[in-house]
């Protein structure tokens, strides 16, 4: 008996260890991550925007354009995002702050819409603030983001050695660079220089495109229309972009998925949720361009000047008072 | 219910803690009804299938205990050994069959024979099946007395750690340790939490991990060579064992939780000095399966010292059915035919082989001959990794022919080289391998155990926290669920 005594003492007092290291990991990655940083301090900048703003980028990294380009603008588009939490972060902002933009720019890229998007939060000890996980399983069914909800509090840190081993190098980064929430983070790298394109084509491509299917009962799909019914609500056109692919990407991506017959879906279940939609489409803007691009699938600062100013362009164009009308897509 | 997964992280402690709380009399049924509860979150129609081949061998084997008469008994016996293999047959191996007629009905100009229907495997039946024909012929045999309490008997085949992928017990093993009175052993159960831990960090560190490097070379052979085949194959090798032998942690370890011991199935496999060596540590419980009740039942008897080729076609007889068990595809077949030819070839070639060591000197330089066998042993696994990996023939020669590919082979290994999981990965089977062989030194233990409870509980601590940070949690199933 007394030697279960003991064995019960210690197995506590291991308990307790636990409890307390995993508090202390929690902590301290929730503060110090980079990504978490960087958001915070992208939240920062944007309570300290003016209420006039008028052109507000959402979404995850492919949605690069300069705000300092564009004007009166603000990008809040951040790592790995999906449309659930596209959604939840529009409607905080438009139920809690003054800000009231005419315009959210959202790209709508194969991979926003790729099955492998379903369930992949990240960043939950971020995101925590924003997100109602109870509702999201509610439309959705997955049982998954009340796991989502427990790690974001307690347990950010698990499993992610690479973010934290990432952080380290910016720990006394002070974010400097970041303005209006955009930040240039990916240099001036050049695709074109990459010696097997092809290879780093298909490897990004088949990170989020492989097995790709149904995508019309998907809740990432489901949050996508909330996004475009929240716009309606609050008068806001929605400005839907398809944004520059290099030709690695494409030829993989053209493998994988039917991107017309999902081009024209994305399309018909846009105009089911909204009438007052734009899409422009830039996704060949780049064809042979490799030097426009950070790496397959995103820009870099050259590719984004360049995109940011013809968006610039088209919206001052197009840019009109009347939510009725139906313009629909822009090729470039 | 995965073991990797949230639901095991409730179900365990609260079935452990019920379990101690509960009288005696009562840990029994409370212990089948958690592991009929537990097998029935996979797919609740399966249950039938577990509970026919558990009624059929408990009835047979009360028979068989019944009656004296040889021939009777064997009656029982082919019953059971039909029903169950039947099933066995039906859920893994229509397809596989039906495929087979279809292809040469197609040969000899005629349409699809027999109609392709879609069979979902029911998880785990590899294993009780097995389990329960080694049972009843323990019983024909005379080796144990049939199981007259239906429901330590349906424990038996349903008890939850074992019943989705082993380790293949044996009645005379286990059956007793239902029957006994089990008290708290804190020794016993700490060294179940000790299994868990590492188990859970072979799949979730390791196993999970390499599957990130793997699953796409093995996905798209056509797109992979040279070096990255050379890995993957290597990789493979590691990640099965780290999942399987993860699992078999995870699984003895939640038995010891509840005070019971389940027999080992893993002893370093890799240190193994010849494919037999290897068969003799690696999934132990299938193997001494097969030696128990196919090999020795398999006529013609070894005679004398010489090389009796008919002792070899039961050897090759049996790796052929090790390949088959693994899954209905050909790749499994020649998996187990390449296991089984190595080994006649191996005694065939024994008298040569210690000839050879004997006049290079090798024979007076044990270390390093065994470091040789190791490595020979290792090549030859590796030449079976590409079967084993894949589904399809077609798919293994593509990867074959892909292999000898070495172009652009220094930019390919510069970018393996660049990356983290392919990098940690490597250092992880480093350590694994060194932890395991330093854990079955003797002493070890002893010495451990010696150290200060503040030491022990540190490094307890620094497992669990590199598990915490460096898993993978995204519930990947285990390999052998899919046998």
């Amino acid at each position: 008996m007394n030697r279960n005594k003991i064995f019960f003492k210690k197995l506590f007092v291991f308990f307790l260890l636990v409890l307390a290291g995993n508090f202390l990991m929690n902590t301290v990655y929730d503060h110090w991550m980079y990504y978490n940083r960087m958001n915070r301090n992208q939240d920062r900048q944007f309570n300290a925007m003016p209420d006039t703003l008028k052109y507000l980028m959402l979404g995850n990294s492919h949605n690069i354009i300069d705000p300092e380009i564009l004007g009166n603008s603000f990008s809040y588009v951040t790592p790995r995002e999906l449309y659930p939490q596209t959604y939840y972060k529009l409607k905080y902002i438009l139920e809690k702050t003054s800000k009231r933009p005419r315009y959210i720019l959202l790209s709508i890229d194969p991979l926003n819409f790729s099955p492998k998007a379903e369930n992949d939060l990240t960043f939950d000890g971020y995101w925590k603030k924003y997100l109602d996980y109870p509702e999201m399983m509610r439309e959705t069914g997955h049982r998954v983001y009340l796991l989502n909800w427990v790690t974001g509090r307690f347990f950010s840190y698990v499993g992610n050695f690479k973010f934290m081993f990432n952080s380290i190098p910016y720990l006394r980064t002070s974010f400097k660079l970041i303005k209006h929430g955009y930040f240039p983070r990916r240099n001036y790298r050049n695709f074109g220089q990459e010696q097997n394109r092809e290879a780093l084509g298909l490897q990004r491509a088949t990170s989020y495109l492989a097995s790709y299917n149904k995508t019309s009962e998907l809740g990432t799909v489901r949050y996508y229309g909330k996004i475009l019914d929240l716009c309606k609500k609050y008068h806001i056109r929605p400005v839907l972009l398809r944004m520059p692919l290099t030709d690695e990407y494409l030829k993989s991506a053209y493998a994988m998925v039917d991107i017309k017959k999902l081009d024209g879906e994305v399309i018909a279940y846009t105009r089911l949720h909204s009438d007052n939609f734009k899409v422009f489409d830039f996704r060949n803007k780049f064809h042979g361009r490799p030097e426009y691009f950070f790496n397959a699938d995103h820009v870099n600062p050259i590719g984004a000047t360049i995109v940011t100013k013809k968006i610039k362009y088209l919206l001052e164009m197009t840019d009109t008072d009347n939510y009725t009308d139906s313009l629909s897509v822009i090729l470039n | 219910m995965l073991f990797n997964s949230i639901g095991y992280l409730f179900f365990l402690p609260l079935t452990v803690l019920f379990y101690y709380l509960l009288p005696d009399r009562w840990r029994r049924i409370f212990l089948l009804a958690a592991s009929y509860f537990f097998y029935l979150l996979w797919r609740a129609e399966f249950v039938l299938v577990l509970l026919g081949a558990t009624a059929v061998s408990y009835f047979a084997a009360l028979k068989m205990g019944e009656i004296s008469n040889k021939k009777q008994r064997r009656k029982y016996l082919l019953l059971t050994i039909f029903v169950n293999l039947g099933m066995l047959v039906f859920f893994k191996y229509t397809g596989f069959f039906t495929d087979i007629v279809n292809q040469l009905a197609g040969i000899a100009g005629n349409k699809r024979l027999v109609p392709v229907y879609s069979i979902l495997l029911p998880v785990g039946i590899s294993f009780y099946t097995f389990q329960t024909i080694g049972y009843t012929i323990d019983v024909y045999r005379g080796v144990i007395k049939p199981e007259k309490n239906a429901g330590v008997y349906a424990l038996f085949v349903s008890f939850f750690p074992l019943v989705l992928a082993g380790p293949i017990e044996r009645g005379r093993h286990l059956l007793h340790q239902f029957h006994a009175k089990q008290s708290f052993d804190p020794q016993l159960f700490a060294s179940g939490l000790r299994l868990i831990l590492w188990g859970m960090f072979k799949k979730l560190v390791i196993a999970d991990r390499l599957a990130l490097f793997v699953q796409p070379v093995f996905e798209r052979p056509a797109l992979f060579h040279g070096f990255e085949v050379a890995f993957a194959v290597f990789l493979k090798l590691m990640q099965v064992y780290a999942d399987f032998s993860g699992y078999t942690d995870i699984a003895i370890g939640s038995a010891r939780l509840l005070g019971f011991r389940l027999s080992p199935n893993f002893n370093q496999p890799f240190s193994a000095q010849s494919i037999a060596g290897f068969w003799s540590r690696w999934h132990i419980s299938l193997t001494t399966w097969l030696r128990d009740y196919v090999y020795f039942s398999l006529p013609f008897k070894f005679r004398g010292k010489n090389v009796n080729w008919r002792v070899q076609l039961n050897l090759l007889i049996t790796f052929i059915l090790v390949g088959f068990w693994h899954g209905p595809y050909w790749n499994f077949i020649i998996f187990g035919t390449l296991h089984g030819t190595y080994m006649i070839l191996a005694n065939v070639f024994k008298p040569v082989m210690i000839n050879f060591n004997r006049i290079s000197g090798l024979s007076d330089r044990p270390r390093l001959l065994k470091y040789l066998n190791i490595m020979a042993t290792f090549l030859l696994l590796f030449s079976t990794g590409v079967f084993f990996g894949q589904h399809t023939p077609a798919d293994s020669m593509t990867m074959i022919r892909n292999f000898a590919d070495f172009s652009d082979s220094g930019a390919v290994l510069m970018q393996m080289v660049r990356n983290n999981d392919f990098m940690l990965g490597l250092a992880l089977i480093i350590f694994m391998l060194w932890f395991e062989s330093l854990v079955a030194t003797q002493g070890f233990s002893v010495k451990f155990k010696a150290r200060s409870i503040n030491i022990r509980l540190s490094a307890y601590l620094f497992m669990l926290f590199f598990l915490l940070v460096f898993g993978i949690f995204s519930s990947q199933t285990f390999f052998y669920f899919q046998f």
